[in-house]
């Protein structure tokens, strides 16, 4: 898929209002606006206070209290942490385990991806079509959304369950003899990361919708006086022109993969034979199964960093397309 | 602000302009007979991927409906999606079971804390950032990024750590607590938007009228403000309501968990999985956010376009 950069894309000579996207933050209004309305000057501190104590407390302060403990190591969970600087991280990057777990990482982020973006892109384009008119459409979209982690691996067992699983029954139907899902390791795979994509695909297909509704449609009605239609406009025109979006949401499904855990837990626990083993089911399995709570850290830290790459990467997005227009 | 402008943007009523941007060619066409079969053949074109996006969510719920219908027996028996003979035996089951009971009052009491708690500690703070120009406003920045750099998964060790060192393991309190820093800044960062969209006139002229700042809070930000924060408190309350890698690990005692953790046990402990029983859960724990849904169903949008920073 060629991505034209912003300059070149027609959207640069759109009119930017109507493309303001929820994650191009609005700056606070400048200071030539008047601004103390009120008498009090103590009010505005007593007023955010609270808010940001207590996220510093519950934010901040347990991440860099995580990054510092991760620099420690206890022999027993009784004995007192003993210095020991990067050994948590060299004895990390040495060990099969953590390599095994980045790569399950790697399938996983990039599984859920490819079929999130498929599948969001195909619904958005559906939904794009009957826009407005059926509200049912709009409830179903965002019903996976409400559901709890748990509550959707629980659903997607009974629907891949090897013995009873309507999936099964159905595949039957074809003569084909279903799998058992969960029972095999390249399978499950599959499993948690269709399980995944469908508890985040409300927002891939909202995401990708709300670029539609943006596109100008000037555009299209020129692409159809050149006579393209059906899928070479879909190709050459309206995707090219959702770039920002399918990149938005692009990163968006990495972070929440990277750092999902609930999912993977509750439907494979990591196994079978630890092929769904994430860095986030490592480090929950280093910290409360093995309780060894610094090396945990360690991992927790890599995953800290990877995801502030990614955010990196979403600040930037939002910025080139914000700022180009 | 965004969120709710987005939403009905997203789902506005399209402009003739839009159809016939989208079909490719004028209305009038439909009206031959040509155009009337290529009309029928384009709704078949249109409607079949609607109904796989409708397959596509809803059969986990159906699946799910159908096994909690049946008995233990029966689910390996007949496999057929709708059950021979339905019995909502499971369902008395798991409501007569102490686990569901008090992890059900426990995911009530958290929800409606943290919803409480973060419209109580977040509104003032929005109106602060919204309003008045002080030192310390620059955080405001900051807390649009927070959530994306720090999800749960980062603090689930540390915070279990300091919670074991301060003894706030096993408290509704403390969950209450940490979800709302969790979900502060993102609600603090949408409330300043709708503050944003107050017209400042309206408190200028009533502070010209003599109110002081709380009865300009009082009688003319609260009112204007109430359906945001509805929207807030609706995505506290889900996000409270469903969150489990936090609480599995500050709750171990039964009779402190909430649903998401009880849900998560009730695989590992039953011997022969009980799989009506789970569905029955699983649906029960589903259900009271599915029937005020409906209502709230515009602002759970909302939420979860602004809210994905989550």
């Amino acid at each position: 898929m060629s991505t034209p950069t912003a300059t070149t894309s027609p959207q640069a000579s759109g009119s930017s209002r109507s493309r303001r996207r929820w994650w191009q933050r609005q700056e606070p209004p400048g200071k030539n606006e008047s601004f103390v309305i009120g008498q009090s000057r103590a009010a505005p501190y007593l007023f955010s206070l609270p808010s940001i104590l207590l996220v510093a407390a519950i934010l901040g302060f347990p991440v860099l209290y995580g990054v510092w403990q991760s620099l420690f190591r206890r022999e027993t969970l009784a004995s007192d942490p003993e210095y020991v600087g990067f050994l948590n991280y060299t004895e990390m990057f040495s060990s099969d385990a953590f390599w095994h777990s980045l790569n399950r990482t790697a399938i996983f982020v990039f599984g859920s991806l490819v079929v999130g973006t498929t599948l969001g892109l195909f619904f958005a384009f559906a939904l794009f079509r009957v826009v407005g008119k059926l509200r049912f459409l709009r409830a179903v979209t965002v019903a996976p959304y409400i559901i709890s982690n748990v509550a959707a691996a629980v659903m997607f067992r009974i629907l891949f369950n090897s013995q009873f699983g309507v999936l099964n029954e159905f595949l039957g139907w074809f003569g084909i003899d279903g799998p058992s899902w969960l029972a095999n390791p390249d399978l499950a795979m599959v499993v948690v990361i269709f399980t995944q994509v469908w508890t985040d695909l409300p927002l891939t297909i909202l995401l990708l919708l709300g670029g539609l509704m943006t596109i100008d449609k000037s555009y299209l009605d020129a692409s159809l006086v050149d006579g393209a239609t059906g899928w070479t406009r879909a190709r050459h025109i309206t995707i090219p022109l959702l770039a920002p979006q399918i990149l938005i949401s692009t990163v968006w499904l990495s972070y929440s993969t990277l750092t999902g855990l609930g999912v993977v837990l509750a439907l494979t626990g990591g196994g079978p034979l630890k092929a769904t083993q994430t860095m986030a089911m490592e480090m929950y399995t280093v910290a409360f199964r093995n309780l060894e709570f610094n090396q945990a850290l360690a991992i927790a830290t890599f995953i800290l960093i990877l995801n502030a790459l990614l955010t990196l990467g979403y600040v930037a997005i939002g910025r080139r397309y914000e700022y180009e227009q | 602000m965004t969120g709710i402008r987005n939403q009905d943007e997203t789902f506005g009523e399209p402009t003739a302009q839009a159809t016939t941007a989208v079909t490719g060619r004028p209305p009038e066409q439909a009206r031959t007979v040509g155009g009337r079969v290529r009309n029928v053949f384009r709704n078949l074109l249109i409607s079949i991927p609607l109904l796989g996006l409708v397959v596509w969510t809803l059969a986990p719920f159906l699946v799910t409906l159908s096994v909690s219908l049946k008995d233990r027996a029966e689910v390996f028996a007949e496999p057929s999606l709708i059950p021979s003979s339905p019995s909502f035996s499971a369902y008395g089951e798991v409501l007569a079971s102490q686990s569901f009971t008090t992890s059900f009052l426990n995911s009530l009491i958290v929800g409606v804390g943290t919803t409480l708690l973060t419209i109580a500690i977040g509104v003032p703070a929005a109106y602060a950032f919204a309003r008045f120009n002080f030192r310390g406003r620059h955080l405001l920045l900051l807390f649009t990024l927070l959530p994306r750099l720090v999800p749960s998964l980062g603090i689930m060790v540390p915070i279990y750590r300091l919670a074991v060192a301060v003894g706030a393991l096993d408290s509704r309190l403390t969950l209450i607590v940490v979800y709302t820093g969790m979900l502060l800044p993102l609600a603090v960062w949408l409330m300043v938007g709708f503050f944003q969209q107050i017209p400042r006139e309206i408190e200028e002229a009533a502070n010209v009228d003599g109110a002081n700042l709380w009865g300009r809070l009082r009688y003319i930000v609260a009112p204007l403000a109430a359906p945001s924060m509805i929207m807030i408190g609706v995505l506290a309350f889900r996000e409270a309501w469903n969150e489990f890698t936090l609480v599995l690990v500050l709750t171990s005692t039964p009779g402190k968990r909430t649903l998401p953790y009880e849900l998560y046990l009730m695989q590992g402990i039953e011997g022969i999985a009980n799989f009506p029983g789970e569905a029955a859960f699983t649906l029960l724990t589903v259900l009271p956010f599915v029937l005020i849904y409906t209502r709230v169903e515009k602002y759970v949008v909302a939420g979860l376009i602004s809210g994905s920073g989550k």
